[in-house]
């Protein structure tokens, strides 16, 4: 389409023709309108409600992922200072327990030395009263064969 | 005359290709609409209820494909709308602001990546409907009808005591910036895509290979920068009107 004519009637023209008000103005305003109502409704509303619950959604999780963290820890440090406890009590059971078994093992030793000093004392009360026995019947042998001995020798009237 | 001439001149060589300010005429009545904008707009339109009802059709808690995409769409929109309007503010604002970046950016995009004029229409030709002036006058007429409405809202009538604050010395310019505002917002959004559009088309006619690639590219950052701009702006506006010249101290 090259116009090899133009003249300057027309370049005016042309001119006038760039800045061409006629009814397309107002119809492209109410048209926008019309956009931006249509738009709000189909578009802003629906995602700015998404976006909103999304932010409410992440906010409700990090609180409640906080709390649970802050619970978490501590019943974390309850159960250490329940841990710290039962080890104090065990090594207070341990101590009791070594104290008692000692206490047990003394006693135990104690009496059984008694006994055994009780055993060797009967023994030695036993061999003495069999030696004083034996030395009687010795004694009483001797008498006799003594007495055998003075009649033997008619020394006996 | 000489610019005229030089005009002339230049419509020697094959830029009336470009076929800047043909349009494909609709009739509605007695009045007239360029009907090259609207089907672009309606495509626009269309790309965006698409990707809305994609990825809002199936929610997931954890965000995938387009609804990832549409949601990071959405936090850049908010966090627009929050830097602008304040955290007090900016939620029922989100979805005008919002839809002006979109409807731009998107249109730009259309405008600079797709090639819209391989179909041929009777007159004028299809491209980002933001190439017609039409399109950002009615963004920017929107605008101040927006902050005004914002302004009214918040104070009623005690809204025009901005215009004698801090001193009526400066009313007639307080009232100028209500026309320049969307004087400027239209106008810049306006002729960068449309500059845009022409500098690829002439430079496309000139070196039809690889040149025109960095510009282009360019073409897509001023683009989106653009809507970024207009969307900020509608912003800052709205917040301005909000807030008054006199009360930034004590909010």
């Amino acid at each position: 389409m090259v116009s090899d004519h133009v003249s300057i009637k027309s370049v005016l023209n042309l001119e006038e023709k760039m800045f061409d008000f006629d009814l397309t103005s107002p119809l492209m305003a109410g048209q926008f309108l019309l956009l931006v109502i249509l738009l709000n409704a189909i578009f802003y509303k629906p995602l700015t409600k998404v976006l909103e619950d999304r932010n409410d959604y992440i906010l409700t999780k990090e609180q409640d992922g906080r709390e649970r963290l802050a619970k978490a820890e501590a019943l974390a440090q309850q159960y250490e200072e329940q841990l710290a406890g039962a080890r104090k009590q065990s090594v207070e059971v341990i101590a009791n327990a070594q104290t008692e078994a000692k206490k047990i093992a003394d006693e135990q030793i104690a009496a059984a030395q008694k006994e055994a000093i009780a055993q060797r004392e009967q023994a030695t009360k036993e061999i003495e009263s069999q030696k004083q026995a034996a030395m009687q019947a010795l004694e009483q042998q001797v008498e006799t064969l003594s007495s055998q001995i003075l009649a033997k020798l008619g020394l006996v009237t | 005359m000489e610019i005229l001439d030089s005009l002339r001149v230049l419509n020697y060589f094959p830029l009336a290709e470009l076929e800047v300010g043909q349009h494909f005429y609709w009739e509605i009545g007695n009045f007239t609409i360029h009907g090259q904008v609207f089907l672009t707009s309606w495509f626009v339109i269309a790309l965006l209820v698409v990707a809305s009802l994609a990825a809002t059709r199936n929610v997931q808690k954890v965000p995938r494909g387009i609804q990832n995409v549409m949601e990071y769409a959405l936090e850049f929109i908010r966090d627009l709308a929050k830097n602008q309007l304040g955290e007090k503010e900016y939620r029922p604002w989100v979805p005008f602001i919002g839809t002006l970046f979109l409807f731009i950016f998107v249109s730009n995009w259309s405008g600079a990546l797709l090639p819209w004029k391989l179909i041929h229409l009777p007159e004028g030709e299809l491209a980002a409907p933001t190439n017609d002036i039409n399109t950002t006058v009615a963004l920017a007429l929107l605008t101040s009808l927006a902050y005004f409405y914002a302004g009214f809202k918040k104070k009623g009538l005690g809204y025009f005591a901005k215009y004698i604050e801090p001193t009526p010395v400066l009313l007639p310019i307080a009232i100028l910036e209500d026309f320049t505002k969307p004087l400027s917002l239209s106008f810049r959004l306006f002729g960068n895509i449309l500059a845009d559009e022409l500098v690829v088309g002439v430079l496309v006619l000139l070196v039809p290979l690889f040149v025109p690639l960095p510009v282009m590219a360019l073409g897509l950052f001023t683009s989106a920068i653009q809507a970024l701009v207009f969307a900020t702006l509608a912003g800052a506006y709205i917040h301005e009107a909000l807030e008054g010249h006199g009360e930034e101290g004590h909010e």
